[in-house]
């Protein structure tokens, strides 16, 4: 299906940068759950590798076929994918605090991370129907229950990060495809005024206590505060050039809990220092104004909503990620794409990039 | 480029949406450019506090604690060492369950679970990174079975400590003093400038005085721990400098002596013996004592109680703080002062008939005397004759030679919390109750009775003045100092004043003296054959006759104290002193415990067979010194 046409067009240089985060990260995670006293990897390292090879599987198979015939399947892709997520929130097995994981015996899969995907592919599909503005009511009210089910099963197993991961992908393909802004203005206004209530109703206690320790996190340094002062005592202790692979003591004597899963960046940014952190900072800028470009270059709408979507739901979590893990944004269990520890992360994240390149590559063809 | 995108028709709708893709990269790109500056924030700008948090987080400064210097007697025998004693401690910033590992701790040691809680509690102000120690000097049982479950007793350390050995227990117990933790009052002194909270200083005796040179100085271990508070492995080490050895002046068989004298005989007091020629102690007694070691310990609040409210007061140190009236003793002073202002010559006699009327009023004398000279006065200790001497003397004269053989003053032992005595004065009289001195007055005083009051400390001091013809030597402990090598003398403090006492008057106070000692007087019971002892016996009254009838049944005890002051050999003396028998009613009764400790003086230094004590008490019923008893209900 790859004709050697289409080869010649596939962005090397962004599957370049792709790989080498994903080198980093491996490193970052051999690095953080290396034990000293027996001198050997940790396990997470060889799952990772493996969740590597079996993304870039996922990788050529989204590059491979062409998009439109994806989004010719979008709505069985995207309610097998639903399928999947309410499944492992009835039947799948717990961890920190939520039921998101299925049990897959060599591996734990977790559909969520998957969402993301189908949600972009149904509203691009969706949205692509019609030249820009010409959405109809029937068709908003369906974008609604695209990004809503998703959203509400994610958001009560309970993972309110990964649900809120949705919105972005959503938003991005309403702006892009037409919608006025006023709704989106709209919506934004009934956020700020329902936050309130959100806040008494919404949220657990321990996300309330997060978001208080964020504002303040030397209140109560032993507490809920303690991930919040640690990542910053984790990415400041780095200084200039940091303290040098294995060298980290933060992240070496686990001072950093979940280190190698939502706080890699940390870690990166302790043993490679202020270098180290400016190195992978542009990597991820060039994979995203990079992926950015192949909506430009788009053939068509949908590949031009669907790189969007994407491109906005891998760009959000990045930024928050590492926001997050120099301190700067309350602790939420976002992982950080390409790098943190997470076979579903990386395999969803570069079969998301697979579709990217795939509308890139294909700019030319009919 | 055919493309739905060029369908949508109009060239500007497809421009807006390039615009929007640039607007939104250009956005991006800023908020990687703000995220940038974020971690230089971070990373450069406070890139010292954040190394200085992620330090304080996995390393932790253990302090190893120096021991203190060991201290020995003047032959070198050990009177203080050090021993090694593990603790259980809890760092209660790694235990997360504190309760839970203090009922675990309890089930494992055997302690009270309510005992480890109000230890707890009692350091729950201290900075939370300073170990609490809950189990002092634990037992090897506890310890190993707290080894054994180190891992479900997140928290809690065994910690090895030095800690002060008293190998003599009880012996010389006030000399050497006792050791605990240094409290916040101190360490606001200059005195402990420097000492960490929680050291362990000297609190009494020469641990106290001497704290800086046996303290020695603590090391420091650096290790890295992980988040659990596990010791991952060592950064540096600093060990511990111990203390510096110290010499005492102290002889401990004379010191073994006097205690063992005074347990012989049955009555507390104290007792000093000193080196007439240079000040230095050769023993120094109060009785009763305590064990120093149950402080080495860290003394536990139920012990202390005990020690302050037993009423014979183990922790007084009788010698430098108690103040007794001298009695009869004071005639050596009364002589002296006589003597030197040339009130009187030594052959100047009395007729005693039993008494002096003296200002309109008869003063007693214990009996009838005749007519006394100087040296039969002293040896019989006839009042008549000194109720004669206050009759011609100013009590400033009897107060200028007290001050010169060290009554009424601090002796500047090199002990803490000594006391001064009283020697009244019209300069004090007037200052304490705005009166004028009435001669009468000096009739009580000569005798040694009145406002004046001694300290068995400043008793040795007068008596060593009087040995070494007056030079008021500064009694002493500190003979030498180990710095590292070998031991070095140390300077002796200066005398505290010197007098020049005539040749012709220490002969005549010396020879009646010796008299009391060696003819009929009442000292005989310190007389040892060929070594020229000479003293004076003396009573001090608790309360008069009167007093004693309408205190009766108060359970206290009147009974009165005696005196021996001393010396040996007359003509070239070497050891001068001071015994005080608590409520022995008779100042003979103290003699024998100078004579014993005399004894073992002189069998030490001619390397003889060192003397026994007598099995059985003293006889109550042998001839008294009755002129204290008598003058004392004038």
């Amino acid at each position: 299906m790859l004709e050697q046409r289409l080869y010649r067009h596939i962005d090397w240089l962004l599957l370049g940068a792709l790989l080498l985060l994903c080198v980093i990260g491996v490193a970052m995670i051999y690095s953080t759950t290396y034990d000293p006293t027996t001198g050997g990897a940790s396990p997470l390292v060889s799952t990772q590798s493996w969740a590597l090879a079996l993304g870039l599987l996922a990788f050529a198979v989204t590059l491979s076929i062409d998009y439109r015939w994806f989004a010719d399947l979008s709505v069985l892709i995207f309610l097998a994918l639903i399928g999947l997520v309410a499944f492992a929130s009835m039947f799948g097995i717990a961890g920190g605090g939520a039921r998101r994981w299925i049990d897959l015996g060599v591996f734990n899969l977790q559909p969520s991370e998957f969402a993301r995907i189908g949600v972009a592919l149904a509203l691009a599909t969706l949205f692509a129907r019609h030249r820009r503005g010409g959405i109809t009511v029937f068709e908003r009210l369906l974008a609604v229950l695209i990004i809503g089910l998703p959203f509400v099963l994610i958001a009560q197993q309970p993972d309110l990060g990964t649900a809120v991961t949705l919105l972005p992908v959503a938003l991005a393909i309403f702006v892009f495809a037409g919608l006025p802004l006023r709704y989106v203005g709209i919506l934004i206004v009934l956020g700020t005024l329902s936050a309130p209530a959100v806040w008494a109703y919404g949220l657990e206690d321990y996300q309330r206590e997060r978001i208080l320790s964020f504002l303040d996190p030397e209140k109560d340094p032993r507490g809920a505060g303690y991930q919040q002062l640690q990542a910053r005592i984790t990415a400041g202790s780095g200084g200039a050039t940091g303290k040098g692979f294995l060298k980290g003591t933060q992240s070496q004597y686990n001072f950093l809990p979940v280190a190698h899963n939502d706080f890699v960046f940390s870690v990166l940014a302790e043993e490679q220092g202020f270098l180290g952190v400016v190195v992978a900072l542009g990597l991820y800028l060039f994979v995203i104004l990079r992926g950015m470009d192949a909506a430009r270059l788009a053939r068509d709408r949908l590949g031009m909503y669907l790189v969007v979507g994407i491109m906005a739901g891998f760009t959000f979590q990045v930024i928050y990620n590492i926001a997050m893990s120099a301190g700067l944004a309350p602790v939420k269990g976002l992982t950080l794409p390409l790098m943190s520890y997470g076979g579903s992360s990386v395999i969803a994240t570069l079969a998301a990039f697979g579709f990217v390149l795939n509308v890139r590559m294909r700019r030319f063809t009919n | 480029m055919s493309s739905d995108i060029a369908r949508d028709g109009r060239q500007g709708l497809r421009d807006s949406l390039v615009l929007l893709l640039a607007v939104w990269r250009w956005g991006i790109a800023l908020v990687f450019v703000g995220l940038g500056v974020g971690f230089w924030l971070l990373q450069v700008v406070q890139y010292d506090k954040y190394r200085q948090l992620a330090d304080n987080n996995h390393q932790r400064t253990l302090v190893l604690s120096a021991p203190r210097g060991p201290v020995l007697d003047r032959d070198g025998r050990v009177l203080i060492e050090n021993r090694s004693s593990l603790n259980i401690t809890l760092s209660r910033e790694q235990a997360d369950d504190l309760e839970g590992t203090l009922v675990l701790l309890s089930e494992l040691s055997g302690v009270p679970l309510p005992a480890l809680q109000a230890t707890l509690e009692r350091h729950r102000r201290d900075p939370p990174f300073r170990p609490v120690v809950l189990i002092r000097d634990a037992g090897l049982d506890q310890v190993a079975a707290v080894a054994a479950h180190a891992r479900e007793l997140p928290g809690i350390y065994v910690q090895q400590l030095p800690v002060r050995f008293y190998p003599a227990g009880e012996v010389a117990a006030h000399i050497l003093g006792y050791v605990g933790e240094v409290s916040d009052a101190q360490l606001a002194t200059p005195e402990f400038e420097g000492v960490r909270p929680g050291a362990v200083v000297g609190k009494s005796g020469i641990e106290r005085t001497y704290n800086r040179l046996l303290m020695g100085l603590d090391g420091v271990r650096r290790v890295v721990v992980d988040s659990i508070g596990r010791e991952i492995r060592k950064l540096d080490e600093q060990p511990p400098l111990e203390g510096r050895q110290i010499q005492l002046t102290l002889d401990y068989d004379l010191q073994e002596a006097a205690e063992d004298a005074f347990r012989s005989a049955g009555f507390n007091g104290s007792a000093v013996f000193l080196d007439p020629r240079s000040g230095a102690i050769l023993a120094l007694v109060s009785r009763p004592a305590y064990d120093p070691n149950v402080f080495a310990r860290g003394i536990d609040s139920g012990t202390w109680g005990r020690l302050n409210r037993d009423r014979h007061r183990p922790l007084n140190h009788r010698a430098l703080q108690g103040r007794y009236s001298p009695g009869s003793t004071f005639k050596v002073v009364m002589a002296v002062a006589a003597l030197q202002e040339g009130v009187v010559t030594p052959d100047f006699r009395v007729a005693c008939g039993g008494g002096r009327r003296v200002h309109g009023r008869f003063f007693r004398c214990h009996s009838t005397h005749g007519s006394v000279d100087m040296r039969e006065a002293l040896e019989k200790s006839c009042n008549s004759y000194f109720y004669a001497l206050g009759e011609k003397m100013e009590i400033d004269q009897i107060h200028k030679w007290s001050t010169a053989l060290g009554l009424g003053e601090l002796s500047g032992v090199d002990l803490p919390h000594e006391v001064r005595g009283l020697i009244p004065s019209t300069a004090w009289k007037r200052d304490r109750f705005g009166e004028r001195w009435y001669p009468g007055e000096t009739i009580s005083v000569a005798i040694g009775q009145g406002a004046v009051s001694v300290t068995p400390i400043s008793q040795a001091v007068m008596m060593a003045t009087v040995a070494n013809g007056g030079t008021r030597v500064t009694p002493h402990l500190l003979k030498a100092v180990n710095e590292g090598e070998g031991f070095k003398p140390v300077a002796r403090p200066v005398p505290r004043s010197r007098t020049a006492i005539d040749g012709s008057t220490l002969d005549v106070v010396t020879e009646g003296l010796w008299f009391v000692v060696n003819r009929a007087g009442t000292g005989r019971r310190g007389r040892i054959v060929g070594h020229d002892v000479f003293g004076k016996t003396g009573t001090a009254q608790v309360i008069s006759l009167q007093g004693r009838a309408a205190a009766a049944g108060s359970g206290r005890d009147f009974r009165d104290h005696g005196w021996f002051v001393f010396a040996a050999p007359a003509g070239a003396p070497e050891i001068a002193g001071a015994v005080f028998g608590e409520h022995n009613e008779h100042g003979y009764l103290s003699a024998p415990i100078a004579k014993h400790v005399l004894e073992t003086y002189f069998a030490k230094r001619e390397r003889q067979q060192r003397p026994k004590l007598p099995v059985s008490r003293a006889p109550r019923w042998a001839p008294a010194d009755p002129a204290d008893a008598v003058a004392a209900d004038q």
